[in-house]
C-alpha cells in the first residue's frame, strides 16, 4: 500500500505528525500501522537479544516487565516521554523515524546496541541506529520502506540508569539526556556503554571515554577524567554552541554522579 | 449559616460535566469567522496595503480597517490611546492592523494570509536603557510613560542611622497570563438591532463603553454579556476581541465570531511588565528598619494600557508589608516597542516582592538574625504607619500570617543535603488604587417567588459568583433555592467594576450586602421571616412598584499628593506569608518546589474551600514566575516555547486563614485573588539562597541561570 499511495505519510502514534500537520504540514494519504499486530509486541529473540515492535509505545515499553529488567535504561526513559497520552499514543517506532535529537529513547538504545529492521516491498535490511539516523530529523528510511522492529542487547547483571533534564518536572523535553549501562568483575569495570541525548546533533556514545575507562577501578579520579574526555568528544562533534555554556557542566556532573555510584558521591 | 462554608461552585456541575458553553464554544446559524491581521514589525509606517489576492480567496468577506471606524480609534482603560486598528503607523510586533471575514474559520485565515503589507521601517526602541536614553521615540511625546513618586521621612537621615545598608537590583521577564481559553467571542445584531457581543472578559461595562466610542452609537444600543470565561488574570481586561466584533457586526449585519490561536495570544496580549529595581535598605543592629530607597524602571511598551496602575502600585507597595520610618521611592515606566505590558495578578507587586523579601533575608543574614525575627519585629499592624503615611486602624493582621508560619519555620529540617527553606511576605491595597472603585448590585423579587442577584461582576474562575451568594444568602438568611443568580449581562446588572485588584468579594461583596440589607429590611416588614411566602410578598411589593433594591458600595479610598505619594491608596489591605521548601539538584540546576506553607490574612474567609483554591493557583503562577516563565520577543510563540508549570510541578500546600475582620468588608472579608500569587516566587528565591548560599537576582531563576550561579560559585 505504502509503495502504491503517492505522498503518503505514516502513523504510528501522530504525536509528532499530527502537531506538524497542523502547522501546514499536507499528506494525500496517512496509513495508520499502530494497530498492525505484525510489528507489535516485546519478544525474546535468538542470541540473548530482544525484540521490541515498531509500535510498542512508551507505555508498553515502560511497563514491560522484560524490559525493565534486561533494558532498564529504556524503560525509564520511555516512563518520561511527554505526558501519560503521548506516551499512550506514540510509539518507539515514530520516535526512532521522527529522529529528534532530544527523543528520550535514542540515548538508552544506543547503549544496547539497537538494531533496526526495516522492510518494503523490495526487500528487507537491518541497520544499526547509529547509521539510521543521519542529522536532527534525518534517517535512511526511504518513502516505501517500514519500521518494523528494534533489536537490543539484553543487560542483565548491568547497573543501568537514564537522567533526563527538563524545563519542568512534566511534559517537557529534553534539555540534555544521558544513558548508561555498567558492569563491574572483581572491583574493574569490566563493560561500560554512554549515551549522550539533546546535546550534539545526533545523540551518539563517546566511546574514547569507555575504553578509558573499560578495566579501571571505578572512582573518583577515573570518573573525572572520563567525564572530561564525553565533554571533549561533545565539543569535537558540534564545536562550540552558545547551549553548551549550561550543557557541558551538566554533562560533567550528571555523568560523575551517575557513573560514580555510591563509591563517589 | 453560608460564611464560612464550603457552599459548592455555582458553576462546578456545568463545568466538570462538560455543559459549559465558554466563548469558544459559541456559534450561530450563519455566522462569519474574523480574525486580525497584525503587524510584523516592531515599528514601521504602513506605506501600503494589497488587499487583491486576499479578497480573491473562495469565502472572503470583508476586510475592515481604521477608516471603517465611524467613533474614535482610541481605546484604553485609563488612557485612551491604543488604535483597535492602525493607521498609517505600527509600534509593536502584533499590532492590529485589519480585520478580515471569512465564511468559515479556514477561509478567514488563508484570507488574512494573503493580505499584503508594505511597511517603512523605523528604528525601534527594544528595551528600556534604549528608551532612556530617548534618542529614538515610540511617541512624539518622549520616551518617560508614568512617574510616581513616594517620599516619607528623611531617606538619608535613616541611612546614616543604620548599622548595616543592603544594596542590589533585581530584574523580572515579560511574563503571559496563559489562561486556558485564549481570547474568544461572538458578535451579533439582535432584532432591535442592538449590536450585542458575548466574550471571554472580565468587565462587561468597560467593554461597552468602549464600544459605544468606537462605532459614536449610545450605550443603550450595546449590549455585552460575559461568556463562561475560561481564565483572566488581567489579560481580558483590556479590549480584546470585543471591538472587532463589535465593528464587524456593525459593517457586516450577520454574526461574527472569533477565536485567538494560542500563538495569536501570545504574540498579542499584554504581559506582565518586566521591572528593574534597585533596593536600598538600612537597618540597626537589632533588625529595626531605618531607611529604604528605591528606584524602580519599567518597559510598558507602546501603549497605556494598565501600565499607570502599575507604576503607582508598585511604588506604593515597594516596602512590603513593614513599618519604614524614612522612605524615598521613584517609580518609573517607558515606552518600548516591546509587547503592550499590562495588567497581570498583582499588577507589579510580585515583582517589588521579590525585592523586598530578598532584601530582608539579606539584612537578617548580616545582622546574623532569624528572618522571621526580622519581619515580626517590623511587620505593619494595628497602629503601623504605611509608606503613605496612611494609618492602619483595623484588619491588619499580618504578623499573626508569620506566627501560625513561626512553629513550622523553628522545626524546619533539611530532608537532603541540598534542599532548603525560605519565607516570602506580602501586603496588597484591595481595590483600585486612590481613585473611586464603586460596585453596584441589583436584587429582584419576582413572581416564582425567588430572589434573582443581577450582578455584572465577571466569574473568571475565581468563584466570584458563589461568594456574592454566599453573601446575599447570609445576609438575607434564605434557603440556596431562593436565590438566582444571574450575572455577567449589561442589560439586566449595574456596573460592577472589573474582576481584577483582588477587589470582587470586598467591593461588589460589599455592595450585594447593602442591597440585600434594604431587601431584608422590607422582607421583615413584609412578614416573611414570619413565614410568608415569597411569591405572596412579590404580589403586594409588584402592586407597589418596589421589586428591585439596589446596593453600592465604594471603598473608603483618597487620592494620593502627586509629589510624595502621601495619602490613603486604599480601604483595607490583604497580607500574608508563604513559608516554601526547595530541593536543588545540583549536577542539572534544577530547583523543585517540595511544599508550601502558607498563610493569608483574608479578614473573613466566606468559603474556605475557594481560598484553597486561589491559593494553590497563585502558587502554581508563582513557581512559573520564579522557576520557569519568560517571554522573548521573536522567540517566544506557544506553549512549546513557553513553560508553564503542571500538576506535577505543585508542591504539598498547606494552607493557613487568618481572619482579621475587615469593618467595612462583607462580614469582615477582604480579598485574595492576588495575594496568593505575590509572596510565593520571593519565598523561593529565598529558599534557593538557603539550600545553595546563592542570591538570586533576576527571575525567571531557570536551570541555566541556576546552573550559571552554582558554576560562577565553584570557581570562586
Amino acid at each position: 500500500m505504502l509503495s502504491s499511495l503517492p505522498a503518503a505519510a505514516i502513523v504510528a502514534g501522530g504525536t509528532d505528525l499530527v502537531v506538524r500537520m497542523r502547522n501546514g504540514e499536507r499528506h494525500s494519504y496517512l496509513i495508520d500501522v499502530a494497530g498492525l499486530s505484525e510489528i507489535a509486541g516485546i519478544t525474546p529473540e535468538e542470541g540473548g537479544r530482544l525484540r521490541i515492535g515498531a509500535a510498542a509505545t512508551h507505555g508498553q515499553i515502560a511497563a514491560d516487565g522484560t524490559v525493565r529488567k534486561a533494558c532498564a535504561g529504556l524503560a525509564l526513559a520511555c516512563s518520561q516521554v511527554g505526558s501519560p497520552q503521548i506516551r499512550n499514543m506514540g510509539t518507539l517506532g515514530g520516535n526512532l523515524v521522527n529522529a529528534s535529537p532530544a527523543a528520550d529513547s535514542l540515548a538508552p538504545l544506543l547503549v544496547h546496541n539497537a538494531m533496526l529492521a526495516l522492510e518494503a516491498t523490495g526487500g528487507a535490511r537491518t541497520e544499526s541506529l547509529e547509521r539510521f539516523i543521519t542529522g536532527p530529523y534525518r534517517t535512511t528510511i526511504g518513502k516505501t520502506e517500514l519500521l518494523c522492529s528494534v533489536s537490543v542487547d539484553r543487560l542483565e547483571g548491568y547497573e543501568e540508569g537514564y537522567r533526563r533534564v527538563a524545563k519542568r518536572a512534566a511534559w517537557a523535553i529534553s534539555r540534555l539526556s544521558c544513558a548508561w549501562a555498567l558492569r563491574e568483575e572483581g572491583g574493574l569495570i569490566e563493560d561500560v556503554r554512554i549515551a549522550v541525548g539533546s546535546c550534539t546533533p545526533v545523540p551518539f556514545r563517546p566511546s574514547r571515554a569507555e575504553d578509558f575507562l573499560r578495566g579501571r577501578r571505578r572512582e573518583g579520579p577515573v570518573i573525572a577524567k572520563a567525564v572530561e574526555m564525553v565533554a571533549d568528544e561533545i565539543r569535537e562533534k558540534s564545536g562550540l554552541r552558545p547551549s553548551f555554556a549550561y550543557k557541558l557542566p551538566v554533562v560533567r556532573d550528571l555523568l560523575a554522579e551517575e557513573l560514580g555510584g555510591r563509591s563517589c558521591s | 449559616m453560608f460564611i464560612g462554608e464550603d457552599l459548592d461552585r455555582v458553576d462546578v456541575l456545568e463545568k466538570v460535566l462538560g455543559k459549559a458553553r465558554f466563548a469558544h464554544d459559541l456559534k450561530m446559524e450563519g455566522m462569519l469567522f474574523g480574525c486580525v491581521v497584525r503587524s510584523e514589525k516592531p515599528h514601521a509606517r504602513i506605506v501600503a496595503i494589497d488587499l487583491s489576492a486576499a479578497m480573491a480567496v473562495p469565502g472572503a468577506a470583508r476586510i475592515l480597517s481604521h477608516k471603517d471606524i465611524p467613533g474614535q480609534n482610541a481605546y484604553g482603560v485609563i488612557r485612551k490611546d491604543q488604535p483597535l486598528l492602525a493607521a498609517d503607523r505600527v509600534r509593536y510586533v502584533g499590532e492590529p492592523v485589519l480585520i478580515v471575514l471569512g465564511e468559515g474559520e479556514e477561509a478567514a485565515r488563508e484570507v488574512a494570509s494573503r493580505v499584503k503589507i508594505e511597511y517603512e521601517e523605523i528604528a525601534p526602541v527594544l528595551d528600556i536603557e534604549e528608551a532612556r536614553r530617548g534618542v529614538r521615540v515610540v511617541h512624539d511625546s518622549g520616551n518617560l510613560f508614568s512617574y510616581k513618586k513616594v517620599r516619607k521621612g528623611d531617606v538619608e537621615k535613616g541611612f546614616a542611622e543604620s548599622d548595616v545598608i543592603v544594596s542590589h537590583t533585581f530584574r523580572t521577564a515579560w511574563v503571559d497570563h496563559a489562561f486556558l481559553e485564549t481570547e474568544a467571542g461572538i458578535g451579533f445584531m439582535d432584532e432591535g438591532g442592538r449590536i450585542v457581543i458575548k466574550s471571554s472578559t472580565q468587565n462587561i461595562h468597560y467593554k461597552r463603553a468602549e464600544i459605544a466610542r468606537l462605532l459614536s452609537i449610545p450605550e443603550e444600543k450595546i449590549r455585552v454579556v460575559q461568556a463562561t470565561t475560561g481564565g483572566g488574570f488581567g489579560g481580558k481586561l483590556d479590549v480584546t476581541v470585543e471591538g472587532f466584533l463589535a465593528l464587524a457586526v456593525y459593517h457586516a449585519r450577520r454574526p461574527v465570531f472569533m477565536r485567538y490561536t494560542r500563538e495569536e495570544s501570545m504574540l498579542s496580549n499584554t504581559k506582565r511588565h518586566p521591572l528593574h529595581v534597585e533596593y536600598r535598605t538600612g537597618a540597626k543592629k537589632d533588625g529595626a528598619l531605618t531607611a529604604v530607597k528605591v528606584s524602580i524602571v519599567g518597559d510598558t511598551g507602546p501603549y497605556a494600557s494598565y501600565g499607570d496602575s502599575v507604576c503607582l502600585r508598585a511604588a506604593v507597595h515597594a516596602t512590603g508589608p513593614y513599618e519604614v520610618p524614612n522612605v524615598w521611592v521613584d517609580s518609573r515606566l517607558f515606552y518600548t516597542n516591546g509587547p503592550v505590558s499590562g495588567a497581570m495578578r498583582g499588577f507589579g507587586v510580585p515583582q517589588l516582592a521579590l525585592a523586598h523579601e530578598s532584601q530582608i533575608d539579606e539584612v537578617a543574614s548580616l545582622l546574623g538574625m532569624d528572618p522571621m525575627d526580622v519581619r515580626i519585629k517590623n511587620g505593619l499592624k494595628r497602629g503601623s504607619v504605611t509608606a503613605t503615611g496612611q494609618h492602619l486602624s483595623a484588619s491588619a493582621g499580618f504578623v499573626e500570617t508569620l506566627k501560625r508560619i513561626e512553629p513550622y519555620w523553628r522545626e524546619r529540617k533539611r530532608s537532603k543535603k541540598a534542599s532548603g527553606f525560605g519565607l516570602g511576605s506580602m501586603y496588597y491595597g484591595i481595590g483600585n488604587t486612590g481613585v473611586a472603585n464603586p460596585s453596584r448590585a441589583l436584587l429582584e423579587v419576582v413572581e416564582e417567588g425567588r430572589i434573582v442577584l443581577h450582578t455584572g461582576a465577571c466569574e473568571i474562575g475565581q468563584g466570584s459568583d458563589t461568594v456574592l451568594l454566599q453573601i446575599l444568602l447570609e445576609t438575607l438568611k434564605m434557603a440556596r433555592a431562593e436565590v438566582v443568580l444571574d450575572r455577567g449581562d449589561t442589560d439586566t446588572s449595574k456596573d460592577a467594576g472589573s474582576s481584577s485588584a483582588s477587589r470582587q468579594t470586598y467591593i461588589s461583596g460589599g455592595a450585594v450586602r447593602d442591597g440585600a440589607l434594604k431587601l431584608k429590611e422590607v422582607l421583615e416588614e413584609a412578614g416573611y421571616y414570619r413565614g410568608r411566602s415569597l411569591s405572596d410578598i412579590y404580589r403586594s411589593l409588584a402592586g407597589q412598584g418596589n421589586l428591585f433594591f439596589e446596593g453600592f458600595f465604594d471603598p473608603p479610598a483618597a487620592g494620593l499628593d502627586g509629589e510624595t505619594g502621601q495619602g490613603v491608596p486604599y480601604a483595607t489591605y490583604a497580607f500574608a506569608t508563604h513559608m516554601t521548601e526547595v530541593e536543588i539538584e545540583e549536577p542539572t540546576g534544577t530547583c523543585r518546589v517540595k511544599k508550601v506553607k502558607a498563610a493569608h490574612d483574608v479578614g473573613r474567609g466566606i468559603n474556605p474551600r475557594g481560598i484553597k483554591g486561589q491559593i494553590y493557583g497563585g502558587i502554581a503562577m508563582g513557581i512559573g514566575l520564579a522557576l520557569m516563565e519568560e517571554f522573548i520577543p521573536g522567540r517566544t510563540t506557544s506553549f512549546d516555547t513557553y513553560y508553564i508549570p503542571t500538576s506535577m510541578d505543585m508542591p504539598e500546600v498547606d494552607v493557613m486563614v487568618v481572619e482579621d475582620e475587615e469593618p467595612t468588608g462583607p462580614f469582615g472579608a477582604k480579598g485574595l485573588g492576588e495575594p496568593a500569587l505575590i509572596p510565593q516566587a520571593a519565598s523561593i528565591v529565598n529558599a534557593i539562597r538557603d539550600a545553595t548560599g546563592l542570591a538570586v537576582y533576576d527571575l525567571p531563576c531557570n536551570m541555566e541561570r541556576l546552573k550559571g550561579l552554582l558554576e560562577d560559585k565553584k570557581k570562586r
